[in-house]
């Protein structure tokens, strides 16, 4: 397993000079890039090293630090090693390159995170929405993006069901029954 | 003469599709010329609210993820959560969710069983296999307080040890599956409507199948041998005995008796876990719940469900909640570009049943 990693960190810093290699316990191993390689550093590891399999592209939002994080997983059936390729873009401008030349199914992830976070992939052609349907506010898996307060603005409460309000109380002001002694313990 | 070409609208209401989840058609005659998928007809947002809920919170959301297959998704954010604590589990609480993820597989076997055949007409396989799982679902509750979600593998171990008498009913139950199988087989395999709607449809080659990434039965029906539970051992799998099955073709039949053999080999493994199974605890209990906190760091880990690879994604930014908890189904692979593309060429009356060999669960696609 050393060995392979080792392996595996030769070829990559060879080829990717700027790459940062993170070792971790266990089968996994991760590379740190800057976004404009990930075209190129996944196809290479598809193509030259083995790695076929997309296992996962995942996105997170860093707010304090103004930055999205995109992590794609790749796998490798003959090495058995999780490789984990990482990349920091700008919140504000968020633009990715587009991999769905090199794993149709990353067409299905760049889609998504178009719509729940805002990033553009260039050249992606996609229909316009994918799962949120006449959404026009702002991408909803932002962090700042406060999902109890567009509840609160959107929707409401049925009379006698607003947030924090006991429903047995409720309940016994509307039938006029009493509550029993085994519940008042669960009473607000 | 040219046909005309319609579209015909599939879902999100039909008995014939996988959850709700349309597929729109653009048909020739009765067959399909494209198809095109549309999803959003069950975004529950789970992955946001857990962002907003602590540790323990947020795992109760796990298992509602896709209904027919609920442990392994449980057992991912056990083992994420593990993983970046790095919190030490039991040896006798591994053997303990190997058998309930097997459990949880054999359930799920059943309800393919009925769902592949009702697609195709032959409802009586459906009855009966659906009426045996109950039979597994009396277990779970036994040993959960739950039939469907039971959430009962959380992060330090299982929440609680086995009943007395558990492993005698459970090995019981074991025994009248085995045998059920074998009339299953009877019913479905030697059935000549089967056969004929099954062999050489939906058909996904070697390249296609590494290509879009696909998982689980499908792959092992394109003859190519991959199994998590193999290549990536977790708990105690590495130290079972079982085989992966694999079959030639990549067609509806070949998944079939792939999956056909895959119930036998979990009667197996459940039959060996708990035999081996040792003493001991099975929890390795968690701090107060609200004051829990995580390093900073995140996992990846992958399950083999019955419909192949889950995997999920969780982040910590040092705090009591969640940073991004993602999961990767199987159907986020195979029910959007794959089936688009399968669709193409096909009858009309075949998609449902290629939905129900693909495993398309639509609630994972959206979460």
């Amino acid at each position: 397993m050393e060995e392979i990693k080792a392996n595996l960190i030769k070829h990559i810093k060879n080829s990717f000079h700027t790459a940062q290699e993170v070792d971790f316990k266990g089968n996994r191993l991760d590379f740190i890039v800057d976004k404009q390689c990930i075209p190129s550093i996944l196809t290479y590891l598809k193509d030259r090293l083995g790695y076929i399999h997309l296992s996962h592209i995942t996105c997170v939002d860093w707010l304090e630090d103004g930055e999205f994080e995109l992590i794609y997983i790749v796998w490798s059936p003959e090495e058995k090693i999780k490789v984990f390729v990482r990349t920091r873009i700008d919140r504000e401008n968020p633009v990715m390159p587009n991999i769905d030349m090199i794993w149709p199914q990353a067409h299905t992830y760049e889609r998504e995170f178009r719509e729940l976070f805002g990033i553009q992939f260039e050249g992606l052609v996609a229909p316009d929405e994918f799962i949120l349907e006449d959404w026009d506010g702002p991408p909803p898996m932002r962090r700042d993006f406060d999902t109890a307060a567009y509840t609160a603005e959107t929707f409401f409460e049925r009379p006698g069901r607003e947030d924090a309000q006991d429903v047995r109380e409720t309940i016994t002001k509307r039938s006029g029954e009493e509550i029993p002694d085994f519940a008042k313990k669960y009473s607000r | 003469m040219r046909e005309k070409a319609t579209t015909l609208y599939i879902g999100p209401q039909h008995p014939g599709i996988t959850g709700n989840m349309m597929v729109r058609l653009k048909v020739e005659g009765d067959t399909i010329v494209k198809a095109t998928t549309e999803v959003g007809y069950l975004h529950r947002a789970f992955e946001k609210l857990q962002e907003r809920r602590n540790w323990l919170q947020s795992f109760t959301l796990m298992c509602r993820f896709c209904v027919p297959e609920t442990d392994p998704m449980e057992e991912s954010y056990a083992r994420a959560v593990e993983a970046i604590e790095g919190r030490e589990v039991p040896e006798r609480a591994k053997y303990i969710r190997v058998m309930v993820l097997e459990m949880a597989r054999l359930a799920s076997f059943m309800l393919w069983y009925g769902g592949q055949n009702g697609s195709l007409g032959l409802y009586t396989m459906g009855q009966w296999s659906v009426g045996d799982r109950n039979y597994i679902l009396d277990l779970f509750e036994e040993l959960t307080g739950g039939r469907v979600y039971h959430m009962y593998i959380w992060p330090g171990g299982v929440r609680r040890d086995l009943p007395e008498g558990f492993k005698d009913r459970a090995l019981k139950t074991m025994d009248y599956l085995e045998k059920r199988l074998d009339d299953y087989d009877e019913l479905m395999f030697e059935n000549a409507i089967f056969k004929k709607r099954t062999q050489g449809v939906g058909v996904v080659d070697k390249e296609t199948a590494i290509e879009q990434g696909v998982v689980g039965p499908v792959l092992r029906g394109c003859g190519i041998k991959s199994d998590i539970r193999i290549d990536d051992p977790y708990e105690v799998y590495d130290k079972l005995d079982f085989i992966v099955p694999t079959a030639e073709g990549g067609d509806i039949w070949a998944r079939a008796l792939v999956r056909r053999q895959e119930a036998r080999q979990s009667i197996r493994i459940i039959r060996q876990v708990l035999d081996q199974m040792p003493d001991g605890p099975v929890y390795n209990k968690i701090p107060n719940p609200q004051k829990w906190t995580l390093p900073k760091g995140d996992a990846y880990v992958r399950t083999e469900s019955v419909r192949g690879e889950i995997g999920f994604y969780l982040a910590s930014d040092g705090g009591n909640k969640p940073r991004r908890s993602h999961l990767r189904g199987v159907a986020y692979a195979h029910g959007i570009t794959l089936l688009e593309n399968l669709l193409v060429g096909e009858n009309i009356s075949d998609v449902s049943a290629i939905m129900n060999s693909l495993g398309v669960c639509p609630p994972e696609i959206e979460r």
